[in-house]
C-alpha cells in the first residue's frame, strides 16, 4: 500500500456528489424508518405524509393515505423518534471526531476520555438516589444528572491533565481514563447498595442506549445543542488539521493548542451530556464512524467533518431500523445493536492491511 | 529580518539547560548552531520559537518582541523545522504543505488559488511533486522531512530555525535539504551535527558547551582543532579537502 493514492474522494466534484448522495440516502432512509413498525405503512403513502408535512403541504397530497391513524403514527410517534436518531448520530459522530483530533489518538471517543461514564455515574445517581423532591429536579432527574455528571468529569479531566503544565494529549487520555474508571466503581457502589429492583432495571435499560423517549418536546434542546456544535467545528478545520500534528508543531504554524483543547472539551462535554440525558449510552458510534469517514475522505477535516456528521445520522437511523425489526415485535436497547455491528467492523479495519488511520 | 537573541537564560526543573546565551542572525545569513548532545541547542531554539518560556532574556525579530507577540503574529515571520514529526492520521503530501498556509489565514477564510500556487511552488522546491497525492505516512524519514520543509517553504517565513534537520538522513538528502534552505536567501538558524556540512553551509557559527556560548565566529575561526577537542574532548585535525578545497576533519579518540 506504499503507492497509496491520497485524493480520493477528498477533493474536487466527487466529494459534492457524494455529500449529496448521503443526504439523499439519509432522506430515504428516514421515509422507510417512519413507515415500518407494528403497523407497516406503505412506503409511497408514508413519503406523500413527510412531503406534506414538511412543505406545509405544497408536495405531497394525503388523497391516497388510507388510514387517518397512519397520519398520527407517523407525525407524532415515529417522526421524532427518526429525527432523535438523526441527531444522536450526529452528535456522537461529531464528538468522537473531535476528540480523536484533540488527543491526537485515533481510538478516542467520549468513552475513553471518562466523559460518558461520569454521565452514566450521575445518571444512576438520579435514579437510585434522587436529588430530593423538587418537582423540576425529579422530572428532569435522570437527564439532569447525566448533563451535570459530564460536564464535571470533562472539568475533572480537564483540570487533572492540565496539572504540572500543560494539558498534552497524552495526559488527557490517562485522567480520561483513570476519571472514567472512578466514576464506574462509585456507579457500581450505587447499585450495589440500592435496595431498589425496578429502579436498577431502569439503569440497566439506560446504560444500554434507546431512543424510545424520542418525543417532539423533547427534540428542541437536543437539535439546538447537537446542531451548534456541529456548525461550530465545520469551520474549525484549520485549527483541528494542526492538532494532528501535536503541540510543537502547532505553534510554529501560529496555534497553541492548550486553549483550544480545553474550548473543544467543553463544547463535546455539552453535546455528550445532552445526548446521554436523552439517550442513554450508545458506543462505538464516535469511535466507528470517524474511521470509516477518514477512509472514504481522508483525515483533512475540511472534507472529513461534514461528511461523518451525516454518515453517523445514516448510521444511527439505520441502528434504529434493526433494533425495532430484528425482532418481531421487540425493541431491542438501541446500544447492543451499535456494539455489534460496531466492533466487529473495528476489528476488520485494524487488521485490514494498509489502514493507517487516515486514509 | 534579523533575529536576536539576548541573555537567555533557561532551566528545567533545577537544572540550568542555557545559560546567558546570546545570538544574532542578520539578514540573509546561514547561522549554525553546534555543540555535543545535551548541550543546549534544542532548548535555545525552543525558546526563540516559543515553545518554551526563558526564565531571562529576550527575542526580537527586528523590533518584534518575539516572547510578548501572538504565535500568530510570530508563525507569519519565523519557520520552524524540528524533529518531531510523528502523526497517528494520515495527510496526503499537498494537504500536510497546505498546512503551511495556516499563520496567513482567518479561522474562516478558504485556501485561494494563492495558496496552491505557493504549496505547488515549495513541493517544487523539495522535488515532491510527484508525491502530491501520496500519504505522509507512506514516506520515508527523508520524504518527510522534505514534506516538512516544503510545509515550512509555504509558510513564507523571512528566517527559518532547524533543528538538526538532517539527523537520520542518508548523505543525499542531507545535500538536498540544506541546499534547498540555502537557496531560499532568507535568514536561518540551524543546530547541525555534522562539522563539515556547517563548514560548508554557514556563513557564521556558534559552538555550544554545557549551556554557553564556548566560541563564536565564522566557521574558519570556530572549527580549530582546539576548539572541537574541547566541545567534543575527541582528537581533532583539521585539513583542506583536496576534493572540495572544503574544511576537512580527521577524528580520534
Amino acid at each position: 500500500m506504499n503507492e497509496k493514492d491520497l485524493s480520493k474522494i477528498g477533493m474536487g466534484k466527487r466529494y459534492y456528489v457524494f455529500i449529496f448522495l448521503l443526504i439523499g440516502i439519509i432522506l430515504l432512509s428516514a421515509v422507510y424508518s417512519v413507515s415500518i413498525g407494528q403497523v407497516n405503512i406503505p412506503f409511497t403513502q408514508s413519503m406523500d405524509i413527510v412531503l406534506h408535512a414538511l412543505t406545509n403541504g405544497r408536495i405531497g397530497s394525503l388523497d391516497h393515505v388510507q388510514s387517518e391513524s397512519y397520519l398520527n403514527i407517523i407525525l407524532q410517534v415515529r417522526m421524532p423518534r427518526v429525527i432523535f436518531a438523526l441527531l444522536i448520530g450526529i452528535g456522537l459522530a461529531l464528538c468522537g471526531t473531535v476528540m480523536q483530533a484533540v488527543v491526537q489518538n485515533p481510538l478516542a471517543d467520549p468513552y475513553i476520555l471518562g466523559i460518558s461514564s461520569g454521565a452514566s455515574l450521575g445518571a444512576t445517581f438520579a435514579i437510585l438516589v434522587g436529588f430530593g423532591s423538587s418537582a423540576f429536579l425529579s422530572q428532569f432527574g435522570v437527564a439532569f444528572g447525566a448533563f451535570l455528571g459530564a460536564m464535571i468529569t470533562s472539568m475533572a479531566v480537564l483540570i487533572l491533565s492540565s496539572i504540572g503544565g500543560k494539558a498534552t494529549s497524552v495526559k488527557l487520555v490517562l485522567s480520561g481514563v483513570v476519571i472514567g474508571a472512578l466514576c464506574s466503581s462509585f456507579a457500581s457502589l450505587i447499585i450495589y447498595f440500592a435496595n431498589n429492583a425496578e429502579g436498577i432495571k431502569t439503569v440497566t435499560f439506560w446504560s444500554m442506549g434507546s431512543l424510545a423517549s424520542a418525543s417532539w418536546d423533547k427534540t428542541p434542546i437536543l437539535a439546538i445543542v447537537v446542531l451548534l456544535g456541529a456548525a461550530l467545528f465545520l469551520f474549525q478545520h484549520r485549527v483541528l488539521n494542526t492538532m494532528l500534528l501535536g503541540d510543537e508543531s502547532a505553534i510554529t504554524l501560529g496555534i497553541n493548542l492548550s486553549a483550544f483543547r480545553k474550548f473543544y472539551m467543553i463544547v463535546t462535554a455539552l453535546v455528550t451530556g445532552t445526548m446521554v440525558a436523552y439517550s442513554g449510552m450508545i458506543g462505538f458510534v464516535g469511535l466507528i464512524i470517524p474511521h470509516i469517514t477518514r477512509g472514504i475522505f481522508g483525515a483533512d477535516h475540511k472534507r472529513l467533518m461534514l461528511g461523518t456528521l451525516l454518515l453517523g445520522g445514516l448510521f444511527m437511523i439505520w441502528a434504529d431500523i434493526l433494533s425495532r425489526t430484528l425482532i418481531h415485535n421487540v425493541e431491542l436497547p438501541i446500544g447492543i445493536i451499535t456494539s455489534v455491528i460496531g466492533s466487529p467492523l473495528f476489528i476488520y479495519m485494524i487488521v485490514k492491511r494498509g489502514y493507517n488511520f487516515g486514509g | 529580518m534579523e533575529l536576536i537573541a539576548k541573555g537567555i537564560d533557561i532551566s528545567i526543573g533545577k537544572k540550568e539547560i542555557v545559560k546567558n546565551i546570546s545570538i544574532l542572525v542578520k539578514k540573509q545569513q546561514f547561522v549554525g548552531l553546534i555543540g555535543p548532545n545535551g548541550c543546549g541547542k534544542s532548548t535555545l531554539l525552543k525558546s526563540i520559537y516559543k515553545s518554551l518560556v526563558p526564565q531571562k532574556g529576550m527575542v526580537f525579530l527586528d523590533d518584534i518582541d518575539v516572547l510578548k507577540s501572538s504565535e500568530k503574529k510570530i508563525s507569519q515571520r519565523l519557520g520552524v523545522v524540528g524533529q518531531f514529526n510523528e502523526m497517528s492520521f494520515d495527510l496526503s503530501v499537498q494537504q500536510m504543505v497546505m498546512l503551511g498556509r495556516t499563520p496567513h489565514k482567518k479561522m474562516l477564510e478558504s485556501d485561494n488559488k494563492e495558496d496552491f500556487v505557493i504549496v505547488e511552488e515549495a513541493l517544487k522546491r523539495t522535488n515532491l511533486l510527484d508525491y502530491k497525492h501520496r500519504g505522509f505516512l507512506s514516506l520515508s524519514g527523508g520524504e518527510k522531512q522534505r514534506v516538512i520543509l516544503a510545509r515550512t517553504i509555504a509558510q513564507q517565513p523571512k528566517i527559518m530555525v532547524l533543528d538538526e534537520p538532517t539527523n537520520h538522513l542518508d548523505i543525499r538528502y542531507q545535500l538536498e535539504i540544506l541546499s534547498c534552505v540555502k537557496n531560499l536567501n532568507i535568514g536561518v538558524l540551524a543546530a547541525l551535527h555534522d562539522l563539515e556540512m556547517a563548514a560548508h553551509y554557514c556563513d557564521y557559527l556558534y559552538a555550544i558547551k554545557d549551556g554557553e556560548v564556548y566560541a563564536h565566529g565564522t566557521p574558519d575561526e570556530v572549527l580549530t582543532p582546539a576548539t572541537i577537542e574541547a566541545l567534543y574532548q575527541i582528537k581533532c585535525q583539521t585539513y583542506t579537502n583536496p576534493v572540495t578545497n572544503g574544511l576537512g576533519f580527521a577524528y580520534g579518540i
